[in-house]
């Protein structure tokens, strides 16, 4: 063999080219199962193979009505943290009664859906991941194709619809807990009223603050369902390989995700 | 598959005939269904029927049991060697009343 | 023989897993109403077989014909009509953890078929007596024992009476009373359902009961398909010293060898 092969830096090359190739290739699957799924959703129906209603709904209820709990406790929780940090911060300037403004928009525009993303990550992704890591370790993803019921129909679109829905009502539901969060410490710090604080939010605050918070979590939604099901389509090598993927599926979602946030903020802010 | 009703004294015979499956196991059930629905007896005939999948047995397993909450008279009648296998094969056999011809279904009482 | 139309015809197979070829250009035909059993120790290629019979992979080159349609070919919908006439029961049954026995024995009725919720009801615990699990359909996979849960598959296999019939290792796992009447069944289906079988096994026992004809896999190639006499009879060596479990002893290519083990 020439020893070319076994030079470090040629190595570490060829280590960095295979990865990209791997991402790359990840990242292709990943719009596959999209479309995929997009085709089941929208053409199902009409050739008599639709997406199973019910199993949209149970799939919503577990990663949204059960979810909310958490979410409210962490979103309040930031609500509160931000009030405190930005009445610290305007108290120099002697403008603390501003600190409405900036919990209002920090909380709309980027604490409500990447708070509420990065929780679903961890939460319903890994979950995801487990769930049809296992099934493929089982055979169950093969039981299914020989049976002529198609995974991605039967498995991704319906969570892929649920979680487009969802998580966007989780984010606003977060905003909510967010800002009531604010409202609470600011009252009992500077004595700001409850209407004053409302009063104030609704002047500073425009549709177009929410709806941006609510378009990321919708990239989010994607994001989370797509990496955790084809982290879990690929597993290999059984229980432990579940286990991976479910780690490496949640690593990746909340990667993506904060990276996903940065430039959708910029592009959005132009 | 093809479905045609002889109405008898009190009772009535439905013939099937042909391949009993998936496709048209449904319409045989609700011809079934119905006759009971009319308080009658019921014969069925399968002595025609070249081959019954588990869909057309499952619509003979609900016709009995309909006839039975209602105390109404069930057989079956021409009983081939194939349907004889796919019957045995869920151990139906010894569960239908199955009758030689239609003269011994009409002489038995009810 | 009872008859000679084929309902799987396999013309020089040959697959690939990523660089390594497995299947050496299998040449397999299996007629209707036959049960054919595909034998080979481990590595042999057998599972590799019957994943691409099941439409699993795709083929690096030739064809498989399964109730004459060229899988290799043939659209996405006519495939998904052919499905229904293919029953798989897994090695380890595959049941969906997430739904009760009963709903997962309904579970191709309810994708494949408008049949009344009552119909579909009766089907699924007729097919659970028959495979000796009346009364089950409640639990759920998770509280069955092994043998259980691959009868209850096979359950699901069998609920749309399919014309093919593909068994994994039927016998893997069950002791032997639950093992023999595992093979009892599988005579019954074929006789009252006029079934093709396949089944890929290395239990002889059990493959020399039911078998019509065997394919002995080796390898990657097909040593020799023939009936269970001729395979018993057969002087090939390596045929008997699977027979026999006898391990093989390959001539040692001193060279080759070497130059494995050192990697070059």
């Amino acid at each position: 063999m020439p020893e070319a092969d076994n030079h470090p830096v040629i190595n570490s090359l060829e280590l960095v080219g295979h990865s990209t190739i791997k991402l790359i290739e990840e990242a292709g699957y990943c719009f596959t199962l999209l479309f995929e799924s997009l085709f089941w959703i929208l053409v199902g129906p009409f050739i008599k193979r639709p997406v199973r209603i019910s199993s949209i709904f149970s799939q919503m209820m577990t990663m949204g009505v059960a979810a909310c709990p958490i979410v409210f406790v962490l979103s309040f929780s930031i609500g509160v943290m931000l009030a405190i940090q930005m009445i610290y911060n305007l108290r120099t300037f002697g403008a603390e009664s501003q600190v409405v403004v900036g919990v209002a928009f920090s909380v709309t525009r980027e604490f409500g859906p990447l708070i509420t993303g990065i929780l679903i990550a961890g939460r319903t992704g890994s979950s995801l991941a487990a769930k049809i890591g296992t099934m493929q370790v089982n055979q169950e993803i093969d039981a299914l194709r020989v049976m002529g019921i198609n995974p991605v129909r039967y498995l991704v679109a319906p969570t892929l619809f649920a979680m487009i829905v969802m998580l966007p009502v989780l984010t606003f539901f977060s905003d909510l807990a967010g800002l009531l969060g604010g409202a609470i410490y600011t009252n009992i710090e500077i004595g700001l009223s409850f209407d004053a604080y409302l009063d104030r939010t609704l002047t500073a605050l425009a549709v177009a603050d929410v709806m941006q918070g609510i378009f990321k979590s919708i990239i989010f939604a994607l994001i989370i369902t797509l990496v955790g099901v084809s982290n879990g389509f690929s597993v290999t090598g059984g229980a432990e390989g579940v286990g991976k993927a479910t780690t490496r599926s949640v690593v990746l979602s909340i990667s993506y995700i904060v990276i996903a946030d940065m430039i959708f903020t910029y592009f959005l802010n132009l | 598959m093809n479905i045609d009703k002889v109405e008898g004294a009190d009772f009535t015979v439905i013939g099937l005939e042909g391949d009993v499956d998936l496709s048209c196991s449904p319409d045989a059930r609700r011809s079934i269904l119905d006759v009971l629905e009319t308080k009658k007896n019921l014969l069925i005939d399968l002595a025609k029927v070249s081959y019954i999948d588990s869909s057309g047995v499952a619509s003979l397993v609900e016709g009995y049991q309909t006839a039975k909450k209602r105390t109404l008279k069930f057989g079956l009648v021409g009983i081939s060697d194939a349907v004889m296998s796919v019957l045995k094969l869920a151990r139906l056999d010894k569960v239908f009343p199955i009758y030689d011809s239609v003269a011994e279904f009409e002489k038995e009482d009810a | 023989m009872k008859n000679n139309k084929s309902a799987i015809e396999v013309n020089d197979l040959v697959t690939h897993y990523g660089p390594r070829e497995i299947l050496h250009g299998i040449d397999l035909s299996i007629n209707e109403d036959e049960i054919m059993i595909i034998m080979g120790g481990s590595g042999s290629g057998k599972s590799t077989l019957l994943r691409y019979l099941l439409g699993l992979g795709t083929p690096s080159s030739g064809s498989i014909n399964l109730l004459g349609k060229d899988i290799t070919k043939i659209s996405n919908n006519e495939m998904h009509q052919l499905r229904q006439n293919m029953g798989v029961a897994f090695q380890g049954g595959a049941l969906l953890s997430s739904m009760t026995v009963g709903e997962n024995v309904k579970l191709p009725l309810r994708e494949h078929t408008n049949l009344d919720e009552k119909t579909m009801e009766i089907m699924a615990r007729m097919k659970l007596e028959v495979v000796n699990l009346g009364g089950f359909e409640k639990m759920m996979p998770a509280e069955l024992s092994g043998g259980m849960i691959k009868r209850a598959a096979l359950a699901r296999a069998i609920v749309m009476d399919p014309k093919l019939m593909f068994f994994d290792e039927p016998s893997a796992g069950l002791d032997p009373v639950v093992s023999a009447e595992l093979d009892e069944l599988i005579l019954e289906l074929r006789d009252a359902m006029k079934m093709t079988i396949v089944v890929v096994t290395h239990e002889l026992e059990s493959a020399f009961k039911i078998a019509d004809r065997i394919t002995v896999l080796d390898q990657g190639n097909i040593l020799m398909t023939d009936t269970v006499e001729n395979i018993k009879n057969s002087d090939n060596e390596r045929i008997q010293s699977l027979l026999n479990r006898r391990p093989s002893n390959d001539e040692v290519q001193a060279d080759e060898y070497l130059n494995r083990l050192t990697g070059i």
